[in-house]
């Protein structure tokens, strides 16, 4: 009988589990499969960004979403009042995003490791924290406009925009896994029940031809130059010209890449690379190059300045309307003559003019590996008029942007080649390291007429109207520039675009570097403002590379 | 017969309850550890990205400005470089 009574009880207990089981796993199902099956995105690690050195850029830390459930809320305003003070934020930017009304409201994200500790010891009742990443800058503001920053798009969702991170968001960004598991009401894994797991894929690395000791230099120097020339604006551009690698790109104003939200858009854009303006006489030696390489003039040849020169109803003149007489082409170059350089214009001939613009990349983009590059404007062949022609062999009347010109600059010096500029130097995967190898686009000149240039261009800084502080024994090649700006299609002769572009050590250049000053009040003139800031940048590069002077 | 029929049933019935217990206490044991190495790869995963922050703000020349202003390493006391290289190769 008791045997009987206890069957009975097995019984009635097993049907019991399995009537509750029913109604759990088929009634109920498909509302509570949620309640113990668990989806979960697994976020990749964005990749990291290091210079040539392998020293970091950009890194990931961790951080925190703030988020508050405010129906377990015990004291608003007590709460209120502790988060402002831990946040360092007023009480009315938290009030504000408080609705009482929800289960779940997001405050604040990018909370940092040390403000979440501060704020765990208050103990709060209602409060949490959801895990994240973002960016670690330990450089700070270095290298603001060549990184980009990571912001978010319409879904939330982090996407690089401009720079670096914009150009490789798709190789930064990862791919992201999932894991799905079954789990008991503590959150535990049910070992026979579903267990998937895809892992996330991490973005890639990127090592940068950038070396930051470069990068600081520039940087140091440009905002003294800002300072020193009173100058709205300026970028300075350093590559090794052999092979393009970009070694540092800074422009001027900047801005914060912690807090680039901040700051308004035109901050953003980087002037190196989405800059249009009109060179002036730093692409005097473009055109020289372009006609020794044709043998339309030689280094000696012969040209009599007597005074202005009347291109149809325009005369052109030279920057003093002082003349010299008789002068050698390396001279026309010495004291940057404009009408020097529409004689040698007219013995190129136009159409080999244009042809040598084509050649030297003006017009289209260089596809350097940053994002917002502009490609600048050509205009086509039959729109050219006499006094086009003239005025482009002294850098007027064509727009390009600064890492064109220092490109194109490259291809007179290197040996004839023009290159493709690039700043990412190898992609890291977990597995696979990709390198990136200097890539030639065509030759433009020929290696003798390259090795003509730079001696021109050494004298050309030795023999200059300026006198600059060089360091000595070094042969170092340049050429400055002063361009006028055209505001609504006149020149405004008071605002010039100043710059300089040089290499060192002349013989086996080392670097090439490009300063470019906006609108500077101390004086107009490139010679007097970019010039020595060239000189100043090039004394600590001259240190940092344990250069030997040769003279 | 019947005797033995029960106990060998009993004893099964027995050995199955203490396996069945087993395994599920195992299992709870094991979701634990499980539960216990997703928690301290995920802090370890968080601590490494801090000693990163750590390191790469240690070799920084942001930290390596601080220390020359602290240690007085400014301007007036900046290295003098020689010019003529034959005093230094004297």
């Amino acid at each position: 009988m008791k045997i009987k009574f206890i069957f009975l009880l097995f019984i009635a207990f097993y049907l019991a589990i399995i009537v509750r089981l029913f109604f759990l796993q088929v009634i109920y199902s498909p509302l509570n499969k949620s309640e113990y099956l668990k989806t979960n995105k697994l976020y990749p690690v964005r990749g990291r960004i290091y210079d040539l050195k392998n020293q970091s850029l950009v890194l990931n830390q961790n951080s925190y979403q703030l988020y508050i459930e405010p129906k377990k809320i015990a004291d608003k305003d007590k709460l209120l009042q502790l988060l402002s003070k831990s946040l360092e934020v007023e009480e009315a930017s938290i009030s504000a995003k408080l609705n009482m009304s929800k289960n779940w409201v997001a405050i604040f994200a990018g909370i940092t490791q040390e403000q979440k500790d501060k704020i765990d010891k208050l103990n709060l009742k209602g409060i949490g924290f959801d895990y994240q990443t973002k960016r670690f800058y330990p450089e700070a503001s270095l290298s603001a406009h060549l990184l980009g920053f990571l912001g978010k798009d319409n879904q939330g969702e982090d996407v690089g925009y401009l720079g670096l991170e914009g150009f490789y968001n798709r190789d930064l960004r990862g791919l992201p896994g999932f894991l799905e598991t079954e789990r008991d009401i503590l959150g535990r894994p049910i070992l026979i029940g579903v267990q998937q797991r895809v892992e996330a894929e991490n973005g890639r690395d990127l090592v940068l031809t950038i070396d930051k000791n470069v990068q600081e230099i520039s940087k140091k120097r440009l905002l003294e130059g800002l300072d020193k020339y009173k100058a709205k604006k300026g970028c300075v551009i350093t590559a090794d010209p052999k092979t393009m690698a970009i070694l540092s790109l800074v422009c001027l104003p900047d801005y914060d890449l912690e807090k680039y939200y901040l700051f308004n858009e035109n901050f953003y854009k980087n002037l190196a690379i989405s800059d249009l303006y009109e060179p002036g006489s730093v692409f005097k030696p473009l055109i020289v190059a372009a006609a020794l390489e044709e043998k339309k003039i030689k280094p000696n040849d012969i040209y009599n300045e007597t005074g202005q020169v009347a291109v149809g109803e325009y005369n052109i003149k030279t920057w003093n309307d002082k003349y010299e007489g008789r002068i050698s082409m390396t001279r026309i170059l010495e004291k940057s003559s404009n009408v020097g350089m529409v004689y040698i214009g007219e013995k190129l001939g136009n159409k080999k003019i244009y042809s040598y613009l084509e050649k030297f990349g003006f017009g289209q983009n260089t596809d350097i590996d940053l994002e917002g590059e502009a490609s600048g404007y050509l205009k086509p062949a039959n729109n050219w008029y006499p006094i086009d022609y003239a005025t482009v062999t002294f850098g007027q009347g064509i727009a390009i942007t600064p890492i064109q010109l220092i490109r194109a600059f490259a291809s007179i010096i290197n040996g004839g080649y023009l290159m493709k500029p690039y700043v990412v130097q190898k992609i890291v995967s977990e597995n696979k390291v990709t390198e990136i190898k200097p890539k030639i686009e065509k030759r433009v000149i020929s290696q003798m007429t390259s090795n003509i240039i730079k001696k021109m261009l050494v004298s050309t800084v030795e023999n200059a109207e300026a006198k600059w502080d060089r360091p000595k024994g070094f042969s170092i090649g340049g050429k400055t520039g002063t361009a006028q700006v055209p505001i609504k299609g006149i020149y405004d002769t008071s605002k010039t675009i100043a710059s300089f572009i040089g290499f060192a050590p002349a013989e086996n250049p080392k670097f090439l570097t490009f300063v470019v000053l906006y609108e500077p009040k101390t004086s107009q003139w490139g010679s007097e403002t970019a010039a020595p800031l060239f000189f100043e940048i090039v004394k600590d590069l001259i240190v940092y590379y344990n250069i030997s002077p040769t003279q | 017969m019947k005797n033995i029929f029960l106990r060998t049933t009993g004893l099964i019935m027995t050995g199955l309850i203490i396996a069945n217990l087993f395994v599920v206490i195992s299992g709870i044991v094991i979701s634990d550890e499980i539960n216990n190495f997703e928690k301290k790869t995920n802090s370890l995963h968080r601590i490494n990205l801090t000693l990163e922050k750590e390191v790469a703000k240690l070799s920084s020349l942001k930290f390596a400005q601080e220390q020359a202003k602290e240690f007085n390493f400014i301007n007036s006391t900046a290295p003098q470089y020689i010019d003529q290289l034959k005093y230094a190769q004297r």
